[in-house]
């Protein structure tokens, strides 16, 4: 189990290994497709990512309502506590 | 709506189309026979892929037990209907086509990119890389006439996004060959490829080989938004020319969003040269 504030560091690392994105770049608020410019492939990508990070399998369906940094960290959140 | 569109496209490509009874270019080689005869070539092509879905297919399904051997001799079937199919047209005279290095298609993990002029293209790829997968429009695993052929087969939807590429990922490592057209549709004539990420991401994810295959029909018949009756004043010769392999290697020091990017642009490179583009 890792606190919020650890996913959003997990993330936001992940943005920027991933994506080179500037970290400051980050925030909660965050949208992923026009502020970070994540398309539907990078998406996929970021997914596969984090649920190696976090060890569980995932399904795409359970990221699809999210838009912005902080629905990311809310649905791993929620996922972890399943 | 659509029509405004059709028929901005026939004026470009006026050059090519024989428009109308005012136009200069000479009608050759027995034209009417060849109009009569693309369509009946479309009819029997149709009825056959419906049959081969809807009986054949099912057939193999009930003698072969396992799995991949189904799919196997689903895609051989598949594979020998078309190499039949392009053949008659040939030898009947309404196409011509030449192969150049035929022999490298079909390898273990090998990942096949190729441009998409005509609406036939698919039909030289899978007919002459033996068991290749493919990557199929959505739209094909509901339609009567084809849905029963591509589910037989085992071939992959291009939709949703994840599950595309985590299947087609799971199929190369699986050491199928796999066939994508990386534009998702066919290409417009005159105008510059549109190419998705998506190719150069399952590269990256899971090919072996990558390889390019160019190709050119000329003159242009079968493309995007003409009807089939819109057949070119002289007979269409298709040209398949197997590129040389990518080599992955070079891109795979980084991570992967940012490598699919490089290797996305590269390939976008090596096919810009391949349609003329017009304004």
């Amino acid at each position: 189990m890792k606190s919020r504030e650890e996913i959003f560091q997990t993330v936001r690392t992940a943005l920027v290994d991933l994506f080179e994105l500037d970290a400051p770049n980050v925030v909660p608020e965050a949208r992923f497709d026009d502020d970070l410019e994540i398309d539907s492939i990078d998406a996929v990508d970021l997914i596969d990512h984090l649920s190696r990070i976090f060890e569980r399998r995932v399904s795409p369906r359970d990221f699809r309502a999210v838009r912005t940094v902080q629905d990311l960290i809310d649905t791993i959140d929620r996922l972890q506590t399943q | 709506m659509m029509r405004g569109r059709t028929d901005r496209l026939h004026a470009e490509a006026s050059d090519y189309f024989v428009s109308g009874g005012s136009s200069s270019v000479k009608r050759t080689d027995f034209y009417w026979l060849r109009l009569v005869g693309t369509g009946l070539w479309f009819l029997v092509f149709g009825l056959v892929t419906f049959v081969l879905g809807l009986v054949v297919l099912p057939l193999i399904r009930l003698v072969t037990a396992d799995r991949a051997l189904r799919r196997h001799r689903s895609r051989a079937v598949l594979g020998a209907g078309m190499r039949f199919f392009l053949h008659s047209v040939r030898a009947l005279r309404f196409i011509d086509f030449e192969f150049i290095g035929r022999e490298k298609l079909g390898r273990s993990g090998q990942l096949l990119v190729a441009n998409h002029p005509t609406l036939i293209d698919v039909c030289f790829l899978l007919g002459f890389a033996p068991g290749a997968n493919c990557i199929v429009k959505a739209g094909h695993f509901r339609n009567l006439i084809t849905r029963g052929a591509v589910n037989g087969a085992g071939y992959i939807p291009n939709a949703p996004t994840a599950e595309m590429i985590h299947t087609a990922e799971a199929a190369l490592q699986a050491g199928e060959t796999l066939l994508m057209f990386p534009e998702g549709t066919r290409t417009v004539p005159g105008k510059p490829m549109n190419m998705q990420r998506g190719a150069a991401n399952v590269a990256l994810r899971a090919a072996r080989v990558l390889t390019p295959v160019y190709i050119t029909c000329e003159p242009s018949t079968l493309s995007k938004n003409l009807p089939w009756y819109r057949i070119p004043p002289r007979r269409p010769k298709w040209t398949l020319r197997v590129g040389e392999d990518i080599d992955l290697g070079a891109y795979r020091d980084a991570p992967v969003p940012i490598a699919s990017r490089r290797l996305h642009a590269d390939l976008a490179g090596l096919f810009a040269g391949v349609t003329p583009v017009r304004d």
